[in-house]
């Protein structure tokens, strides 16, 4: 019983992560139909700058996190300016190579300032703790809480403000959200700043229990894919659900199945769900 | 008033428009009239500047509106109803008309006047104000587009082709509003292929073919032309 609930716990921890990732990635599928293949390696550069924040400046973690999430947004501001926003009237394939070329860029951009070692970051939440008798690192907490309370956020400004909607209604109907005035490359540019900051706090707070490297960014993009495409292409709760389930379908299966398998797992719920529910679990745009 | 002057329009290599003058004076509900594929919403979103004309040039009140984007176009007071409503299918009835006034939006007690004689003009959309706009009905629908589209304060209304997919009683109801609308003063543009009802509503129409302006007069004129009853009244 108490492995069972400690992989609840890991599975929630996981889960959060993938949540962030996947919630930035269906935003951007959502609104601009770009499957962004460069998701990964912002997540990848999130970690990077919130690592060398803590290292080089003494900064601590959540002001590292912090800075690193602004510093990723503006990143995703240029990167949509500079890359996909001259493509915008570009056939769709262009679009795809480019997000390949950008991940392609941010990797090697990595391996040039940080060199291809594994990093750990520093976290002041080390310490374990006892709950319901189990024993979980405070930081594995600490992932869930705060993943909470930005999908608390991110939901409030999506549907409490005037902005939020002007994203929403842009994923819904991009010809009725130009005619209603909201500005096309506005929206683009929040929504790829929003995705790219999430992805930041999402590889910040996943350092400390993963490893930081160049090629980290691989196997996350891949499973949001999975996610995304499990949850329903630019479906936001998919996103969250699909997510968790991954997550403890995952750390239940590394438990009772087999470790070498884990990474199967995401692929194997994959082709179940697709065969029963072809569009995802719940399709449709931003809701 | 809007005033288009020789305005061209290219798909790629297909001129789409061609050397299209029209206008619509202050007060004036004015048809324009074509079959399918002659370029009618082609018109309507050059105008909104969605599209940017090869040639030619568009004044709305006396300034040029050609190469403006389309949300600066929309705060002159052009107010577009599309061809296929594009209505935000997920989102409640109320947010669909609170997001029409997107330009308007620092001024909320003057949204949420609007919002009230949008209420007034179509009662369903306030009893239905809580439910999604894709669980609307055809013609709810519609009316729901109109109302987005008049929430900006429209000097100008380009609808095109309300009565698309609607049955007649229906029909008749939009139009009747739609004259209500015109009445207090809101000049209107609308696309129709069914010319017999679009007619009897307009003080004057032109006829388009193939991205060309054919005929033009008022609407008693066209109502009696003999083209015209072959073509878009099958009389
Ligand atoms: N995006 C586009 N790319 C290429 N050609 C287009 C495009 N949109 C419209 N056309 C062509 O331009 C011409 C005019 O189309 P338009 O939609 O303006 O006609 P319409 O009068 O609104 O027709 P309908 O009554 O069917 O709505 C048609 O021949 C159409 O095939
Ligand atoms: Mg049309």
């Amino acid at each position: 019983m108490d492995l069972f609930l400690q992989q609840i716990i890991n599975g929630l921890t996981t889960g959060s992560i993938y949540c962030l990732v996947a919630l930035g990635l269906t935003l951007v599928y959502g609104v601009m139909h770009l499957p962004n293949f460069a998701h990964g390696s912002l997540y990848m550069m999130g970690a990077f700058i919130t690592l060398t924040l803590i290292k080089s400046s003494g900064l601590n973690y959540w002001l590292a996190m912090l800075a690193s999430a602004v510093a990723l947004a503006a990143i995703g501001i240029a990167a949509e300016r500079l890359v996909f926003h001259p493509l915008r009237n570009a056939p769709h394939a262009n679009n795809l190579i480019a997000a390949v070329g950008l991940l392609l860029f941010l990797e090697g951009l990595a391996h040039v300032i940080w060199g291809p070692e594994f990093w750990q970051l520093p976290t002041p939440y080390d310490r374990v703790v006892q709950f319901l008798g189990l024993t979980i690192t405070q930081q594995r907490l600490f992932i869930v809480a705060a993943t909470l309370v930005l999908l608390a956020g991110l939901y409030l400004f999506l549907k409490k403000t005037l902005v939020g909607a002007s994203i929403e209604a842009m994923s819904q109907d991009r010809k009725g959200a130009s005619l209603v005035g909201i500005k096309v490359s506005r929206v683009s540019m929040l929504t790829f700043a929003i995705a790219t900051g999430l992805a930041a706090v999402a590889a910040s707070l996943a350092g400390p229990i993963n490893l930081v490297y160049p090629s980290m960014g691989h196997i996350v993009i891949l499973k949001a894919f999975v996610i995304i495409v499990l949850g329903g292409m630019g479906s936001l709760p998919g996103a969250v659900l699909g997510g968790y389930i991954l997550g403890l379908a995952e750390s239940m299966g590394a438990t009772y199945i087999s470790m070498a398998y884990k990474d199967l797992i995401a692929f194997a719920i994959l082709v179940l769900i697709l065969s029963l529910r072809p569009t995802g679990l719940l399709s449709g745009g931003v809701k | 008033m809007l005033r288009m002057i020789d305005v061209s329009v290219n798909y790629g290599h297909f001129r789409a428009l061609k050397k299209i003058s029209l206008e619509v004076n202050e007060g004036e509900m004015v048809a324009l009239l074509g079959a399918n594929g002659a370029g009618k919403s082609t018109i309507f979103q050059t105008i909104s500047g969605l599209i940017k004309p090869a040639g030619g040039a568009i004044e709305f009140m006396g300034k040029r509106i050609d190469g403006l984007p389309p949300d600066q176009i929309v705060r002159l007071g052009v107010s577009q109803c599309p061809e296929g409503r594009h209505l935000f299918p997920q989102m409640s009835v109320y947010k669909n008309l609170i997001l029409g006034a997107y330009v308007r939006s620092a001024d909320r007690k003057g949204t949420a006047e609007t919002l009230q004689e949008i209420y007034k003009l179509f009662p369903i959309l306030e009893e239905k104000k809580n439910d999604p706009a894709g669980s609307l009905s055809g013609g709810q629908q519609q009316m729901l587009a109109i109302g987005r589209a008049l929430m900006s304060r429209p000097r100008l209304l380009l609808l095109d082709e309300p009565s698309l997919g609607l049955s007649p009683l229906v029909t008749k109801e939009v139009f009747r509003v739609v004259k209500e609308i015109n009445r207090a003063g809101t000049m209107v543009l609308l696309a129709e292929q069914n010319a017999n009802v679009a007619l009897r509503l307009v003080g004057r129409g032109y006829v388009i073919e193939n991205g060309e302006i054919v005929l033009e007069d008022s609407s008693r004129g066209l109502l009696s032309n003999a083209q015209v009853k072959k073509a878009y009244i099958g009389a």
